[in-house]
């Protein structure tokens, strides 16, 4: 990146600031972040369309770059610098959509059953988890479920008297993630209050104390309790 | 003793290393496929029993009751048991194309069943589908790049005329020594076929 000349010493620590500021805001550390957090978390999160998108075309415009630069004549080290960003960038890249088919493959059932979930993937993600599942129902289809007897042949559910869909994998939301936060962050709750028990209240554990989050500080804790501080981007996991 | 059968077939899932498969048996289980039509029948024929004495199957709970009930849950597990089975056997070769790319390898194919087979066609195409799409092959690239370039050796018999990224060919002998981009070597490394050297 090409910085100014230097314009006498007082300016060089605000293009310090600057330079720092920029970096954390170009695009690819943008993918940077969103690899990270897709690659912590248990399920799976909105696709970054326009940031793909913006990276596609960046990584189209580096190519043409350092093609015309091997071409001219350049410098070869210069030409495999560059190369060399390229190529991080296209491995953020396939990693960051390579994450996510595996995340769809490992949940393709739940994820097509749940709509706040399916929304979250990209056109081309959501044609290739419907035609993904239906392979595997196709599979386990043919050779399991149209040899069982009739109330038994449900692909979601165990048998026909079962309520709900309990032959569905679902991501483990309770595992535990390392986190940190820019902000201050208090009064999360981490015990789950709504699925407790009312009638047993010789069981119930007292109310932990609120937890609460330090800016800059490393967190190891469940997912559950914070996941909508994580979609909402307040805190970002490692 | 009901439900053995099933779960000797999944403990075959767990008797291998994690990612490695073994031979589909299919003996055992078209056996505990035929169980479970057995305690259909069993089950069916309690439920007639009940309802020949006039009682109402949902409520009364005599012995008749709790036995179709012994039989319903037997056939549930079975039932569990063999999708556990397919469906991780499933899941192993969908990772697989993750660590050796969309062919499948010789010893692992004999493996399979002729239906797994198939799946694995059906879901490589799938995968290909998808990547064609966006015009990006994920199946290279899967460690972070050090280097663009990576010094390799040939391992095995690959042919002749062989062509690079740069529409450039070359000449993959066995043993012979190549200075290559990451990119081109990988499906190589990933089939076995060289190797990477290092240090």
């Amino acid at each position: 990146m090409a910085s100014g000349d230097g314009e006498g010493e007082g300016s060089v620590s605000g293009d310090i600031d600057d330079l720092e500021s920029l970096i954390s805001t170009t695009d690819v550390e943008r993918l940077k972040r969103a690899w990270r957090q897709e690659k912590a978390a248990p399920e799976i999160f909105q696709f970054e369309a326009a940031l793909i998108q913006r990276i596609k075309e960046q990584i189209q415009l580096m190519e043409e770059t350092v093609e015309d630069f091997a071409e001219s004549g350049i410098d070869p080290l210069t030409v495999s610098l560059y190369q060399m960003d390229l190529d991080r960038t296209q491995f953020l890249l396939r990693s960051y959509l390579r994450i996510r088919l595996q995340k769809i493959e490992k949940y393709m059932f739940h994820i097509l059953n749940t709509d706040e979930l399916f929304n979250r993937l990209s056109r081309e993600e959501k044609s290739f988890a419907e035609r993904c599942s239906n392979d595997l129902k196709m599979h386990l289809d043919e050779n399991i479920l149209s040899k069982l007897p009739d109330n038994y042949q449900s692909l979601l559910k165990q048998s026909i008297i079962s309520e709900e869909t309990d032959m569905v994998p679902k991501p483990q939301l309770d595992t535990f993630v390392v986190c940190k936060t820019k902000y201050y962050l208090g009064h999360i709750q981490l015990e789950d209050i709504n699925n407790g028990n009312t009638d047993d209240r010789v069981n119930q554990r007292p109310l932990e104390e609120p937890f609460e989050m330090e800016p800059n500080v490393l967190y190891f804790v469940r997912y559950k309790p914070i996941k909508k501080l994580v979609e909402g981007g307040k805190i970002d996991l490692y | 003793m009901y439900g053995r059968k099933a779960s000797r077939l999944v403990k075959e899932l767990t008797n291998v290393e994690k990612g490695q498969l073994t031979l589909f048996n299919s003996d055992l289980f078209d056996q505990v496929i035929a169980e479970c039509s057995q305690h259909y029948v069993e089950l069916q024929s309690l439920i007639r029993k009940m309802q020949e004495k006039g009682l109402d199957v949902q409520t009364s709970k005599n012995e008749d009751h709790y036995g179709a009930l012994i039989h319903h849950l037997a056939l549930v597990r079975n039932k569990r048991c063999l999708m556990a089975y397919l469906y991780n056997r499933a899941e192993t070769l969908r990772n697989l194309i993750w660590k050796v790319g969309l062919v499948l390898p010789q010893e692992v194919q004999e493996k399979l069943s002729h239906s797994e087979e198939e799946y694995f066609k059906r879901h490589s195409a799938s995968l290909k589908s998808y990547m064609s799409r966006l015009d990006l092959d994920l199946v290279v690239d899967m460690v972070p790049p050090k280097d663009p370039y990576i010094q390799v050796r040939v391992v095995d018999n690959i042919g002749e005329g062989i062509v690079l990224s740069d529409d450039k060919t070359a000449n993959f002998a066995p043993y012979s020594m190549h200075f290559l981009k990451r990119t081109d070597a990988e499906p190589f490394i990933s089939r076995g076929l060289m190797e990477e050297l290092t240090g």
